[in-house]
């Protein structure tokens, strides 16, 4: 789901990088204002690591595999630092593997950082009552992951067909929309379970983990 | 685990030598304005220009050809698909299939600007140590939460990628086949994430620990750590004056 080099105008992509700065400026307000920022950074630091490392383990979906995009499961993480987290996901992946691109930065920040967000408010809605049990953790362990890909589709999906250059017609543009978004629901599906199997393990781990939601 | 792109950062060319501050900059500049051409008569010269600077940084060839093994999957898709699918006007019947200009120029012009931003990304990641290039991000005003998340993050991707490697040999060996897709080996998928996710939390307690030992936190960033040259800035000047000719030449062929 990241949008490589080339395929975007210019136009598109400097609006990607307009778009990440107020959001990158909220997060990182919202990082400063929750307790020692030096503290957090080295686990925020070391946990976006490991979930680009997480990120490498391919699901097997046969004949093919699918690797995960694991926004929901960073937002369920790390709170806020969930955005900043993706922008240098994404940036070590476009530099490291030329996976996603320099100019669609912003654009794919865009994708992947605000569901994260969304998927971080989610997640916290299961302490809303009474504190987060194993199998609330489960359930709003699934629907932030779930919700995460389904918003990253709806964006990712849009942007790519609509600013392609190139002539489609209206019904081929209608048909690449359904079709792509219809290719990416078992992953929906996946990413939730995974989220869910992640967050009851680490519930039942290491609690601590969870509590930035 | 290595990605081998600190291999050419001691060649000693021109690119390598300038001040990765203005670098980054200029060849920032230079891909914006890349990606800012839609008209096809501009891919000549994008080419030509990624061409010269991709020579005067002497990376060899080689090395841009095992970073383009990753992407030539979505180059291979694109180049497969748009002429068959935009478009009107048909060139050729290929079978059921018809070949369609439209389709055609609109791959020719992606595949020229994903190749040209994918070498000039090289060019600028490839001839500085990455640490230094992220250095300089901060030098010309990124936040610094972001800088250090990057850095300390970099540091260990290859120590918790050569974990999961481990892992994924120990569950092996215990009989554990990937390639079978059910709902239990997602589990221990996700188990094994769970396992780095935990492993990487309490070592960063202690990495926390060292650094706050070290000073983190109450030491200013070094200001100094770049120096410029008049020769930086001229680098500079002129590679900014060749991404604003793609733009301009880009927009005057079009009216």
């Amino acid at each position: 789901m990241h949008i490589p080099d080339g395929i975007l105008p210019a136009s598109v992509c400097a609006a990607g990088y307009v778009a990440t700065v107020p959001v990158t400026w909220y997060a990182i307000r919202k990082i400063n204002k929750e307790g020692d920022p030096r503290e957090n950074i080295p686990k925020a630091s070391l946990l976006t690591a490991a979930f680009f490392v997480v990120s490498w383990i391919h699901i097997p979906i046969p004949p093919a595999s699918v690797h995960l995009v694991l926004n929901g499961l960073l937002g369920a993480v790390l709170g806020y630092y969930a955005f900043p987290a993706i922008l240098i996901g994404l940036f070590f992946q476009a530099v490291m593997f030329q996976h996603g691109g320099l100019t669609t930065l912003g654009v794919n920040a865009i994708i992947m950082g605000v569901p994260a967000l969304l998927s971080y408010y989610i997640f916290r809605l299961r302490n809303l009552r009474s504190a987060g049990g194993r199998i609330k953790t489960g359930i709003f362990g699934f629907l932030a992951g779930f919700v995460a890909i389904a918003v990253s589709v709806g964006i990712f999906v849009p942007v790519l067909i609509f600013f392609i250059p190139s002539g489609f017609d209206v019904a081929t543009e209608r048909a690449a929309v359904l079709t792509l978004a219809v290719a990416h629901v078992p992953l929906m599906f996946i990413e939730g379970a995974f989220t869910t199997v992640v967050a009851v393990f680490l519930h039942r781990v290491r609690p601590k983990l969870l509590t930035a939601a | 685990m290595k990605f081998g792109f600190d291999e050419y950062i001691h060649l000693g060319s021109p690119l390598h030598r300038w001040d990765p501050r203005f670098k980054l900059i200029g060849l920032m500049a230079l891909i914006f304005s890349f990606a800012f051409v839609r008209d096809l008569r501009m891919l000549l010269a994008m080419v030509l220009v990624t061409a010269a600077l991709y020579v005067s940084s002497r990376l060899p060839v080689s090395f841009m050809l095992t970073r383009l093994r990753y992407p030539s999957f979505f180059l291979l898709v694109v180049i497969l698909m748009l002429p068959f699918l935009s478009g009107q006007t048909i060139l050729v019947s290929i079978g059921p299939f018809d070949v369609r200009q439209e389709g055609l120029l609109a791959a020719l012009l992606i595949a020229t600007r994903f190749l040209s931003i994918l070498t000039i990304g090289l060019v600028l990641f490839g001839t500085a140590p990455f640490l230094t290039t992220i250095k300089a991000m901060r030098a010309i005003g990124l936040p610094a939460i972001l800088t250090d998340m990057a850095l300390l993050a970099f540091r260990y991707i290859f120590e918790i990628g050569d974990y999961l490697h481990r892992m994924e040999t120990s569950m092996r060996l215990r009989g554990f086949r990937e390639r079978r897709y059910s709902i239990h080996s997602l589990g221990i998928l996700a188990w094994m994430g769970g396992s780095i996710l935990v492993r990487s939390y309490e070592h960063s307690e202690w990495v926390y620990k060292a650094m706050i030992l070290r000073g983190y936190g109450h030491a200013a960033h070094p200001r100094n750590e770049f120096r410029a040259c008049p020769g930086d800035m001229i680098a500079l000047g002129v590679t900014l004056l060749i991404a604003a000719g793609f733009i301009v030449g880009d927009i005057l062929i079009r009216i």
